[in-house]
């Protein structure tokens, strides 16, 4: 995500260290069936995402706007075609209750909440620190991280390739037909050229990497050298800080039924 | 060659046998090839004769890097060896120049405290001066990109330093800067060098060594000696040898523009190509006349590419664009041809004849089977195809491919061909037969656009050479007549060439 995000404190956060607190939001997040809280949660992870990553208002904006969606679908779904006794509405099929609507909104807020964490995650995280990180704090071996960050620059040579095979389909006027057929022929169309590129690509890339003396489990220096510090306890101390904030917080802000949505 | 000396000084193969998989006779047969320290060595022969794969076999990459099944009484390979690549793209696993070279320093153990230090020796020793070592690989343009893969393989301080024709993807500024850090390298590295263009470099190396098609080797020498006793072989087997220019243009005479009708083919005026919402390349004024031939030149990145896929309306298009005299329509543009610059990017069928026959379709209208067939075989053979014709169109070689690409795009109906560096990276035998093939449409009365990077092709081929620069189509020179800048304001009534042919 390099580029489009300026740097805050939490791209100093080492990022073993915040991949793992991360995950460790993520699974407590599973716990959490209290509609306030949840509530709560979601405005301080929005707060977060808007003023915490660096990235700028409009693509910030776009990024949320995939998450927006799926948060309504998933509120609709749950909403209509849940079960319930305290009915609101009714029409055909659809029905409204009190507890298909509440859990439709939990599920929801799981959904925005779980969304905008990853994207917090990649905005505040240089790709090739992550790398190197993993194989410094948590021994990741080698052999894979060099291969994720050498396909990492195989992926706007592949777009470019994609962009041109589309290109000379116009040009040839290739048109494989409507339906299942048609979409067959259409998909080998692209990803035989596209597959054949890049695994030759990619051998050779893997040969370049031998011919550098890379063995994938020698022993080796880095360049970057990541350590964990005084932001990686700020992260901890930060999250620690939201949660006692929410936890109190719903005693006192109590926009929703503050109860287990499994018991309404 | 094969005589039965075992290698007791320097480094070398005895009775190497190799073959590929899948094919049916070996592609070396007790080869014996040996060398010394501080030799300066090019590897030259005809495409496919297995000089590349011999440099593996020296380099020690085959058999441990490369899975190819060999066998050998004796390989001597150099304790430390490095290899530069054809492919500026596909041989750096890291993103930036920096984290390029330091992949190698941690290879090798480097403490990270040395690593920014020795990152700008070995930068500065190719010459690579950047302001901000963290710079994006992608920016950088293909000679840089290969003067960065000589740095990182200087890098590991190797005792011989391969290189596999570093040079075949680059235009020719690219191949200057390449050859000119070779010659900035300490004066006792050992050198290995494969290579087809060898008019920039011939200074580097002080032997050769020449291969048959069947790789086996025909002539191993002072450079000065192969160089005079093989000429018709460096010719045969499509080698960029010196004055291989002059030697064609003796067969090949200059045959003079048809009359121009007078008014163009196609008109742009004012006119602007656009990627993503932003202008990529204005022309304020140009005009293409029926068979004509134009190189479009201009360095990497200046929007040659762009024009092309602009006047194919590939691209959104502001401004004017006349065909014929009225603004192109969706009906014209199947009148205008257009070659990629890689080729497998655009076949479509899985066969070369059904590659072929699937233009034929589109060209006839209701043809039957038998006369796309003959159509299809006329064609094939007039590209010396034919004999390939059930293959899968990936099984051909470079040339071929290239020629295929040409053959199933073009149909009679195609009033202008654009081609995308058609040229690009083949040896001289397959450029002058794609030259040839293009010449003889030119002569049929076909409008060629074609961008190159080849002064030759456009001095000697093309009419006029339309010159990109930094998005803008800057000067418009004809053969012979000095190029004139044009104004920007774009109402000049008519450019330099045909106005000189008028």
């Amino acid at each position: 995500m390099e580029g489009i995000a300026k740097e805050t404190w939490l791209h100093r956060v080492n990022p073993s260290i915040k991949l793992l607190l991360s995950l460790g939001v993520l699974i407590s997040l599973l716990f959490i069936h209290n509609l306030n809280v949840m509530l709560l949660l979601t405005i301080v992870i929005i707060i977060c995402f808007a003023f915490g990553t660096g990235v700028s208002r409009k693509i910030a904006l776009l990024f949320f706007l995939p998450f927006f969606l799926l948060f309504c679908s998933s509120v609709l779904t749950m909403a209509l075609y849940g079960k319930g006794s305290t009915f609101w509405w009714e029409w055909g099929i659809f029905r409204v209750s009190e507890e298909s609507f509440y859990r439709g909104v939990h599920l929801g807020f799981r959904a925005l909440t779980f969304g905008l964490i990853g994207l917090i995650f990649v905005c505040t995280t240089h790709p090739v620190r992550l790398f190197y990180s993993l194989m410094q704090q948590l021994r990741f071996p080698p052999k894979f991280a060099y291969s994720f960050m050498a396909s990492i620059r195989l992926l706007p040579i592949i777009w470019d390739e994609f962009q041109t095979i589309r290109m000379a389909h116009q040009v040839r006027g290739f048109s494989p037909g409507k339906g299942w057929k048609g979409f067959k022929s259409k998909l080998s169309a692209y990803a035989v050229p596209l597959l054949a590129q890049s695994i030759r690509r990619a051998y050779r890339i893997a040969v370049a990497m031998e011919a550098k003396r890379f063995k994938g489990n020698q022993k080796r220096t880095y360049y970057y050298q990541l350590s964990i510090g005084k932001w990686d306890f700020l992260f901890l101390l930060f999250l620690l800080g939201i949660t006692g904030i929410v936890w109190i917080g719903s005693e006192w802000i109590q926009l929703l039924p503050n109860q287990d949505v499994r018991l309404v | 060659m094969c005589d039965h000396l075992t290698i007791n000084k320097g480094y070398g193969v005895h009775k190497l046998r190799l073959k590929f998989p899948g094919d049916e006779s070996l592609l070396f047969r007790d080869c014996h090839f040996q060398y010394e320290k501080g030799e300066k060595i090019l590897f030259l022969g005809p495409s496919g004769c297995g000089k590349s794969t011999l440099l593996q076999v020296l380099a020690g990459l085959i058999p441990h890097a490369v899975d190819v099944p060999m066998k050998a009484e004796q390989v001597v390979v150099p304790e430390s060896t490095a290899m530069v690549f054809q492919d500026p793209d596909s041989q750096f696993c890291m993103t930036h120049v920096d984290e390029e070279i330091a992949f190698v320093l941690e290879n090798l153990q480097i403490p990270r405290e040395e690593m920014p230090a020795q990152i700008k020796k070995f930068l500065s020793a190719v010459g690579l001066h950047l302001e901000d070592v963290q710079t994006s690989i992608h920016k950088l343009s293909g000679g840089m990109k290969q003067r960065l893969a000589i740095a990182s393989a200087m890098a590991l301080q190797p005792e011989v330093l391969f290189l596999d024709e570093p040079t075949a993807l680059l235009d020719s500024e690219g191949t200057n800067q390449v050859w000119e850090t070779i010659r900035q390298l300490p004066e006792d590295q050992t050198l290995l060098i494969v290579e087809h263009k060898i008019e920039q470099m011939l200074d580097v190396v002080d032997r050769i060594v020449l291969f048959r098609p069947d790789g086996t080797i025909l002539a191993d020498g002072k450079k000065e000696e192969v160089l005079a006793n093989y000429q018709e072989q460096l010719r045969e087997y499509g080698i960029w040898y010196p004055g291989i220019w002059e030697d064609r243009l003796i067969d090949c005479s200059e045959v003079p523009i048809t009359n121009q009708a007078d008014s163009p083919l196609l008109a742009l005026r004012d006119f602007q190509v656009l990627h993503s919402g932003n202008v990529k390349l204005h022309v304020s004024h140009a005009d293409l006349y029926k068979g004509e031939w134009i190189a479009v030149m201009g360095k990497n990145g200046a929007g040659k590419s762009t024009m092309l896929q602009g006047i194919r309306q590939l691209l959104k298009t502001k401004g004017t664009l006349l065909y014929q005299g009225s603004p192109i329509k969706r009906g014209d543009l199947q009148e205008i041809g257009f070659v990629f610059q890689n080729p497998e990017l655009q076949f479509v069928a899985s066969t070369v004849k059904d590659e072929v026959a699937y233009s034929v379709r589109q060209a006839l209208k209701n043809p039957s089977e038998e006369e796309i067939d003959q159509v299809v075989r006329e064609r094939l053979e007039r590209f010396a195809l034919w004999e390939h014709h059930h293959k899968h169109p990936y099984q051909l070689s470079v040339g071929q491919k290239r020629r295929l690409s040409v053959c199933a795009t073009i149909h009679e109906r195609h009033q202008i061909l654009l081609l995308d560096e058609p040229t690009f990276g083949l040896d001289a035998q397959n450029t002058f037969s794609l030259l040839d093939w293009l010449e003889q449409f030119s002569q049929s009365g076909t409008t060629i656009v074609m961008v190159t990077h080849s002064e030759e092709i456009a001095d000697h081929y093309a009419d006029r050479v339309w010159w990109i620069e930094e998005g803008r189509l800057q000067k418009v020179s004809s053969n012979g007549v000095d190029g004139k800048e044009l104004a920007d304001g774009g109402n000049r009534e008519r450019d330099v060439a045909s106005s000189s042919k008028s």
